[in-house]
């Protein structure tokens, strides 16, 4: 996406947002309710048009003929409730200009691969939501699409189908396919996703790989079990902040230029450590802080 | 333009495999050809038969007289039964007491009130028939020459379109009650269908693929073909035996009249099936549908109301003129007004050009406000709000 703007009447949508999705590289959308997630997902498809800013596939605007073959799963399921399932995905395959023998001999192949090859016959209504989770991503994928577009698809999943379907979106990546999709679920998308783009009101406020943006953060963090409660020593190292102290865990956020080994020589010199760590900051604190941010304090990378 | 009608036919295939498996559509039909069944046998039944006359007369009826009677009855739909009395007051009694349809004595017919029918006419000239032949005989002519001479026909009766025909204007109100029932439930039925797939997100994966015109069409030709199936049910066995049969009780033109409220229903279905379809992209929940097309559903209700009000009693009245004429109105109005003889093929005509060309403007209206209306989820939106929007 190129510099893309959108507003509804006074309302600002989107505010020059740009950033790009890799081949072969999962990448995570990330936003709060209202930040713009729908809105730019929507003019990624051609379903709105942008009124500044422009989409494009290997640096050429895309057209809508391009736009055709890309497989898309919406957020609610969008699938025909009095349906059967066979008819479903060989329907979503012809609309996607396929012949009914391909899309059938397709949907056959997709459904025996995410374990819905005995569903055929059965009413779409029929099955249960993890079921039905699984056909929306038959009916998205069944046409081999490049570009794979999905919006919050492992919402109200049990962890056995967000297993399944994470697997079946690293296959779709590890085979070269372009893959973006919201999550509102942050470790998930931190074990997912190489890259990220996260958008606040509308604007860009964190781009680029996620292991990058926690090594870069400069928000480390020593976690340390101690066997007594005296916190006296911590007083040495004033740009050292406590994150938490509950029971015997300490976690303590490094500042930049403090050496964590000298706060870890500390404590053992006032305590005996029984385990220590050093983590990086987790994805949800970086949404956090990027969501609280002001604009000023933006984190694009 | 084949890649639009390729995706097209997708979405009208789709819709219609699934109206006709779903119960409602089974149950309708079975429904539907019932009713068209007994629109074709209960005028029969309730004609009750063949009518049977009595005739009363003075001694046993001379033979002559009843030879040619029953020549008479063999041409129509009744039969005559004989009632011999011993005098002139005791035939005139018959009549009275309703032992008797017509009495004949001393060169006097007495008929009773109300219910004779044609048979006192039946009688009166054979009674003539045979005087004059007798008259004839004793002038000299030959019973062959007597015979060739009676046997001039009088012309034959063709009814042509009569105004006041009764059962003509009950064909008008049938047709015109079918055509509006099958605009509402039509209607119903595409803005439902719209608001489902609104509601469940399938619009917004369309979308991606198709464009709004695509779905729009699809949609409509699929709701529309079930529906016009189904009046095809309702209507198809009165035609076929309207054109096999000539006793049912149901005037020729009435053909002409159902065929006609085909057309109009096409024309109907044209103007009507979209705004229906802009209503339903208008909700957030399918629940709201009904109130969303209540604007249309007065507006055809108001049509037909004046038509079963006005226009069956008045066809005359300006009123049923507008209805008739005004294109929001007219696909339920003139159907009513043309089965009562009161609108001239012109009027017709010009009624239904001026209904085609509003359709294809409400079309292209009602494509706006269902594109706009569909990416706006959450809440319901106005139709207002929806052709504001510049900026989607």
């Amino acid at each position: 996406m190129l510099d893309v703007s959108h507003a509804f009447g006074d309302r600002v949508a989107l505010d020059h947002v740009s950033f790009g999705v890799v081949p072969g590289v999962m990448t995570g959308l990330l936003g709060p309710n209202g930040a713009g997630k729908t809105t730019l997902i929507r003019i990624l498809l051609g379903v709105l048009q942008p009124q500044q800013g422009a989409v494009q596939l290997r640096a050429m605007p895309v057209t809508d003929a391009a736009r055709r073959t890309w497989g898309y799963m919406p957020q609610e399921r969008g699938l025909y409730p009095a349906m059967k399932v066979g008819e479903q995905t060989v329907f979503f395959a012809r609309l996607h200009g396929l012949s009914r023998r391909v899309a059938e001999q397709k949907s056959r192949q997709l459904l025996d691969e995410l374990d819905l090859a005995d569903r055929w016959d059965d009413r779409t209504d029929k099955l249960s939501g993890g079921l039905q989770q699984r056909l929306q991503l038959a009916t998205s994928l069944v046409h081999d699409p490049e570009v794979i577009v999905l919006d919050e698809p492992f919402a109200g999943l049990d962890p056995v189908a967000v297993a399944d379907l994470s697997e079946s979106l690293r296959q779709r990546t590890a085979a070269g396919s372009t893959v973006l999709f919201s999550s509102h679920q942050l470790d998930l998308v931190q074990d997912l996703c190489e890259d990220i783009a996260m958008i606040e009101h509308g604007r860009l406020v964190l781009l680029g790989k996620v292991s990058t943006l926690r090594a870069s953060s400069g928000r480390r963090q020593l976690r340390l079990h101690l066997d007594r409660p005296d916190r006296a020593w911590l007083q040495a190292f004033p740009e050292v902040h406590v994150v938490s102290d509950q029971a015997d865990e300490l976690r303590l956020g490094i500042a930049p230029g403090t050496d964590p080994l000298d706060v870890l020589d500390a404590a053992r010199a006032a305590s005996r450590v029984t385990d220590f760590g050093l983590d990086l900051p987790t994805l949800s604190q970086l949404f956090l802080d990027a969501a609280h941010a002001r604009p000023d304090r933006e984190l694009v990378s | 333009m084949r890649a639009w009608w390729s995706g097209t036919r997708l979405v009208w295939e789709r819709g219609l495999v699934e109206n006709v498996r779903s119960k409602t559509f089974k149950i309708v039909m079975v429904l539907l050809l019932l009713a068209s069944a007994a629109a074709v046998i209960l005028p029969q039944l309730l004609a009750g038969g063949v009518t049977t006359y009595t005739l009363a007369t003075v001694g046993r009826a001379p033979a002559s007289l009843v030879a040619a009677l029953d020549a008479a009855q063999v041409k129509g739909d009744f039969t005559v039964e004989y009632l011999a009395r011993g005098g002139v007051e005791e035939v005139r009694a018959a009549v009275q007491a309703g032992d008797a349809t017509v009495g004949l004595a001393d060169e006097i017919l007495y008929v009773a009130a109300g219910d004779a029918g044609t048979f006192p006419v039946v009688v009166a000239q054979a009674v003539v028939r045979l005087e004059v032949a007798d008259r004839l005989t004793r002038a000299g002519l030959t019973p062959r020459q007597v015979a060739d001479l009676q046997s001039v026909q009088p012309p034959k009766q063709v009814t042509v379109a009569p105004v006041a025909d009764e059962k003509r204007a009950a064909v008008g109100f049938a047709v015109g009650i079918s055509l509006y029932m099958a605009l509402l439930f039509g209607g119903s039925a595409i803005a439902t269908a719209v608001a489902q797939e609104k509601a469940s997100r399938i619009s917004e994966v369309l979308l991606v693929v198709l464009r709004p015109s695509q779905i729009l069409a699809g949609t409509v030709l699929a709701v529309g073909t079930v529906t016009l199936a189904e009046i095809l049910v309702l209507a198809t066995p009165v035609l076929v035996a309207i054109g096999v049969r000539d006793d049912l009780g149901l005037p020729a033109v009435a053909a002409g009249d159902i065929a006609l409220g085909l057309a109009w229903f096409v024309i109907g279905f044209g103007l009507y099936a979209f705004l229906y379809a802009a209503c339903g992209a208008l909700v957030n929940k399918v629940t709201e549908v009904s109130s969303a097309v209540m604007p249309i559903v007065m507006i055809m209700l108001a049509a037909y109301m004046v038509s079963i009000t006005v226009t069956t009693h008045d066809p005359t009245s300006p009123w049923s003129l507008v209805i008739a004429v005004f294109p929001l109105t007219s696909p339920i109005g003139m159907p009513f007004l043309w089965a009562s003889g009161e609108a001239s093929p012109l009027l017709l005509l010009f009624s239904m050009m001026l209904a085609i060309l509003s359709a294809a403007g409400v079309i292209s209206l009602a494509s706006t406000v269902y594109r706009r209306g569909l990416l706006i989820t959450g809440r319901r939106v106005g139709v207002r709000e929806v052709i504001a929007r510049h900026r989607d």
